[in-house]
């Protein structure tokens, strides 16, 4: 190009002692664009459910209304966001290096996570026993994948925690471990935002 | 590569944890979610007006979501989140919008409508 | 909640028993034999030579982006001979079974084969060109090229680059095995819903397709994740945005495609698994199922996908012509904003794969429009590329006539694809050959854009000259090829064939059949072409410079050839746009770098080709409904992660000396070459 200027005595060819990338910052952007890619399966799903979501396609079975309950719904919002705080209260104790606090903020958010997935699990359960399974129709169908995919995000959100629960006292927070940390509460955050969307839809909207 | 020599608890994202950030995007996307609630309880809003309400109340939660839990913004530690999802974000309005637009296509030109909504044609 | 499917079923072997293989068909026998004698041959070889220990440290449990992107282009490269048997098969089927009087061989009323294996063929050849050729072929040519283009040492995540190099060959050899073990899907590349529901295709084929493709695509969103944090963060000091090389553009935008298109694919296929192992109603014909609601989620990545086999073509494209003309690429910015441009509206044109599903004329017009918006970006493209052209010392050298074949299939493919984006016509000319013919000119740009990119960088990362006259002969045979079938394959789409036949009834389309079949066995001679220009390559072995080319622009032409496993031996600081080309106008591009520095490099790990094989356990156990195979896999999977993050492992290190010595005899840190054991780092040592 000719905008490139001629080079000088100052000009490097080479650069010693480049210090490279800052591996932690490339570790959380790579597990934010898997979180995108990831949204984008909750988005075909979405626009599943929204495809679904019609009296054609209950073939006769239940629909919205008579499947889900908004105000049982909140208190599941309640305990999914509830976890959500307090694994990010436990961060702000990483800041100062305090493995106690991190780990009390993960296991509060354990504890959490399992109130809600009792919730759903009986929800479900629940509608499997009355024979409306996903093999009833079209819209259960959608209703159940919707449910299942976002809870089974959470069950691997868990196990998740679980390997830090053992890794903090073991390894201390070195970068690897750090960085775990950061991209499970990036996880951890991104599931409950899935959630309000499942529940502002599914609940809601879907149900009026 | 050499490791760098400051200690990973240095880095910016674990400086950025603010207690105070994450109690407030609990308590506002707690708010936001039961005034969505109250509103589907007592229903006398009509169908649109119904769903721009809601719809605006979980535009704002994920607005909040992500500024006060994501903590996303235009610094050198977070730009690169915040512009990946900011390209994102019309794939997600295109996929599931044009779809839905899509299949109501469909549905009106292809499915037997229930009586009250068949409208005569020209065959007619 | 498991469906009741048909056949026997046992808990030891599934759904699996000696009746699935197909020792009846003779076809299937013939290429068992063939398969079994070269793979024979090559495990003979490799335990003769006693290689397998280098095979494993070396290649098997490879992080080295230059290695995995050679195994992703061998991947590739098997499975493009794979497709094209496919198409050679479907070609003589054609060519055979012309007429109600035409004679059946090999059980067939008609030709040689029945309808059902027809199915399969057809099925298996666009599955496997699409995903399982093309595909890997152009994710190894990012994972060599792009590193060494932005001066980085390796990719941002060496170990994930495995990863998804296993993954996909797991779904690769799903593929294969399907072969041999069952049957394929028979309901063409796409799924045609409802005849890959359990009712209409009770077998695995269905299954073995859909698994297939999703363990593979997991491979393929891993690594656009890697590539797109390659590219944010890996570049060496001074390559600025606007300095990056336009293939690393191309590469970026094409693997944000990958990135956001790949899911719903995995949601589209996990929705039609759902309706096959749980019994669901998303797809199916009856209790509120929909069928529109799988095409439309399948194009919504079908689509995107089409551009993310084109975009590194382009880039191809937009590297070697610069190169050979000996000008800077005409128009650089233009070109950076038309590839994101065409990235952009990829997401807003898939309806035009169904304008004859119903939907209203407004809905068929928006996605008419918007499939024509792309042809702006690609035109502004192509003008670029003449007026790259216009006025330059042209060499036609391989790469060369590769890419300017390329831009007359572009032309040939855009055109025919305007005509295809007008609902009106499109009605016409629905899956007829007209539109198979449109695609396969955009694939076989592709196809002509890997050659390019093969001949173009294997001097540079192997080290040795390609045989430039059995390239030629390669290049010419293959275009000519192209010629004869598609043009007659245009042809016979105006005269109302349409896609999938296993029968012809009608006897005028013969002449063109039969040009077509002419034109494989073109193919045929071209592939000899290709094999001797790789053993006389290989045979003669003749030492290639820095540059092999001597026009070079990029920063990869920097480096030695055969590329050291470092890479760089000292990061390079980026003074221009076109580098290589800024420093030669200079005098300056063979200063060498003063010192050497130490190197830090990441440890070889079993554990991606653990993941893989794992992975296609996971495959096989769901395909013949093996639960304990399918639970083992996925808990071996989950246990090797787990283990994996206990890892400690921190490289190690190579000391300047060590560097000096192998700048000095650059043979031994080759691709081909065998590395001594080194030990890792210590935690002590690191801090």
């Amino acid at each position: 190009m000719s905008t490139d200027a001629p080079p000088t005595d100052a000009t490097k060819l080479f650069h010693p002692h480049f210090a490279g990338h800052d591996q932690i910052s490339a570790r959380t952007l790579g597990f934010w664009l898997y979180m995108l890619s990831d949204a984008l399966i909750f988005t075909a799903l979405f626009a599943a459910y929204a495809v679904l979501n019609n009296p054609m396609s209950a073939a006769g079975g239940p629909i919205a209304p008579q499947v889900v309950n908004p105000v049982e719904g909140l208190w599941q919002t309640y305990a999914v966001l509830g976890s959500v705080a307090t694994y990010s209260l436990g961060t702000v104790a990483l800041k100062s290096g305090n493995k106690a606090g991190v780990m009390l903020g993960i296991i509060l958010s354990i504890v959490l996570a399992l109130v809600f997935l009792g919730f759903e699990t009986h929800d479900l359960l629940g509608l499997l026993a009355k024979g409306d399974g996903p093999a009833r129709s079209g819209y259960l169908s959608a209703f159940f994948i919707l449910i299942a995919t976002h809870g089974l995000h959470m069950v691997f959100g868990i196990i998740w925690m679980l390997v830090m629960l053992v890794q903090i006292p073991t390894m201390g927070f070195t970068a690897n471990v750090v960085a775990r940390l950061i991209n499970l509460r990036m996880f951890w955050q991104f599931q409950a935002t899935i959630w309000v969307l499942v529940y502002i839809y599914v609940y809601m909207i879907g149900a009026y | 590569m050499s490791a760098p020599a400051t200690s990973p608890l240095d880095h910016p994202e674990v400086r950025q944890a603010s207690a105070w950030r994450y109690i407030a995007g609990f308590i506002t996307s707690m708010v936001l979610m039961q005034a969505a609630l109250m509103v589907t309880l007592h229903q006398h809003l009509p169908y649109q007006e119904y769903v721009f309400t809601t719809g605006g109340l979980a535009l704002v939660a994920l607005l909040c979501q992500a500024a006060l839990f994501f903590g996303l913004d235009i610094s050198r530690a977070q730009i690169w989140k915040s512009v990946s999802l900011v390209l994102t974000i019309p794939l997600f309005i295109l996929s599931v919008g044009l779809t839905v637009w899509m299949f109501q296509s469909l549905a009106q030109r292809t499915m037997i409508m229930p009586v009250t909504t068949v409208q005569p044609t020209l065959l007619e | 909640m498991q469906v009741a499917i048909q056949g026997p079923w046992s808990p030891l072997f599934g759904r699996l028993t000696l009746a699935s293989i197909p020792y009846h068909t003779p076809i299937l026998i013939a290429t068992f034999a063939g398969v079994a004698v070269i793979g024979l041959v090559i495990v003979g070889a490799v335990l003769y030579y006693n290689k397998l220990g280098y095979l494993w440290r070396e290649w098997i449990t490879t992080v080295d982006h230059k290695k995995i992107g050679v195994m992703y282009i061998i991947l590739g490269l098997v499975m493009l001979v794979r497709g094209f048997a496919d198409g050679l098969m479907i070609r003589t089927q054609q060519a055979m079974a012309i007429g109600p009087n035409s004679p059946g061989i090999l059980g067939a009323q008609h030709g040689f084969l029945p309808p059902f294996h027809f199915d399969q063929i057809y099925s298996a050849h666009g599955t496997v060109m699409i995903l399982f050729a093309a595909t890997p072929i152009l994710t190894g040519l990012t994972n060599v090229i792009v590193p060494l283009q932005i001066g980085a040492r390796d990719m941002a995540f060496p170990y994930m680059n495995a990863l998804s190099l296993w993954l996909t060959t797991a779904g690769a050899i799903l593929v294969m095995l399907s072969l041999f073990v069952g049957d394929f899907s028979a309901a063409g590349w796409v799924g045609l819903i409802p005849l890959t529901e359990l009712p209409y295709s009770p077998g695995v084929g269905v299954d073995y397709w859909m698994w297939a493709i999703q363990i593979s695509s997991i491979g393929t969103t891993l690594n656009a994740i890697n590539m797109i944090v390659t590219i944010i963060k890996m570049r060496a000091p001074g390559m600025s945005w606007f300095r990056l090389p336009v293939f690393t553009w191309t590469t970026l935008s094409t693997n944000i495609i990958g990135l956001t298109a790949f899911p719903v694919l995995g949601v589209a296929l996990g929705l039609l698994g759902a309706d096959r192992y749980l019994g669901a109603h998303f797809y199916t014909a009856g209790l509120g199922g929909n069928l529109m609601l799988y095409t439309n989620l399948f194009w919504i990545w079908g689509h995107p996908e089409v551009y993310f086999l084109v975009l590194p073509a382009f880039g191809i494209f937009s590297e070697i012509i610069p190169t050979f003309s000996e000008k800077p690429l005409f128009g650089y910015t233009t070109m950076v904003a038309a590839t994101f441009a065409i990235a952009g509206i990829s997401w807003a044109v898939w309806l035009h794969h169904f304008f004859t599903m119903a939907a209203g004329p407004d809905v068929n017009g928006f996605f008419s429009i918007a499939t024509m918006l792309v042809g702006i970006p690609t035109g502004v493209k192509v003008f670029n590329w003449m007026f790259t052209l216009y006025r330059g010392r042209l060499t036609f050298a391989t790469p060369m006539l590769w890419s300017l074949a390329g831009l007359f299939l572009l032309l040939a493919g855009g055109i025919t694809g305007m005509m295809l984006a007008i609902p009106a016509i499109n009605y016409s000319v629905h899956d007829s050959v007209f539109v198979i013919a449109h695609f396969h000119c955009m694939v076989l740009l592709i196809g002509a854009a890997m050659f390019a990119a093969v001949s173009y960088w294997f001097p540079k990362v192997f080290g040795i000259q390609l045989d430039e006259r059995n390239g030629l002969m390669f290049f010419w045979t293959f275009i000519a090829a192209t010629g004869i079938v598609f043009i007659a394959m245009f042809a016979l789409g105006f005269e109302g064939e349409t896609r999938r036949l296993a029968y012809i009834y009608d006897p005028a389309w013969r002449p063109m059949l039969w040009t077509e079949e002419a034109g494989m066995m073109l193919y045929i001679v071209s592939i000899g072409y290709f094999a001797r220009m790789l053993y006389v390559s290989l045979r003669d072995r003749i030492p290639v410079p820095a540059d092999p080319w001597g026009t070079s622009r990029t920063l990869e032409f920097l480096t030695h050839s055969p590329v050291p496993f470092y890479n760089f031996a000292v990061t390079p600081q980026v003074n221009a746009r076109d580098e290589l080309a800024w420093r030669r106008d200079h005098g300056l591009e063979k200063t060498q770098p003063d010192a050497f520095e130490v190197i830090h490099m990441p440890c070889n790990s079993a554990i991606p080709f653990i993941i893989g094989m794992l992975a296609m356990a996971f495959g096989f156990g769901l395909i013949w409904r093996i639960w304990w195979m399918f639970g083992a896999a996925l808990l071996g999977i989950v246990i090797a992660v787990i283990i994996r993050s206990f890892d400690k492992n921190l490289g190690y290190e190579i000391q300047p000396e060590e560097v000096a010595a192998m700048e000095r005899n650059l043979a031994t840190a080759g691709i081909i070459a065998e590395q001594p054991a080194r030990k890792p780092l210590t935690e002590a040592e690191a801090h």
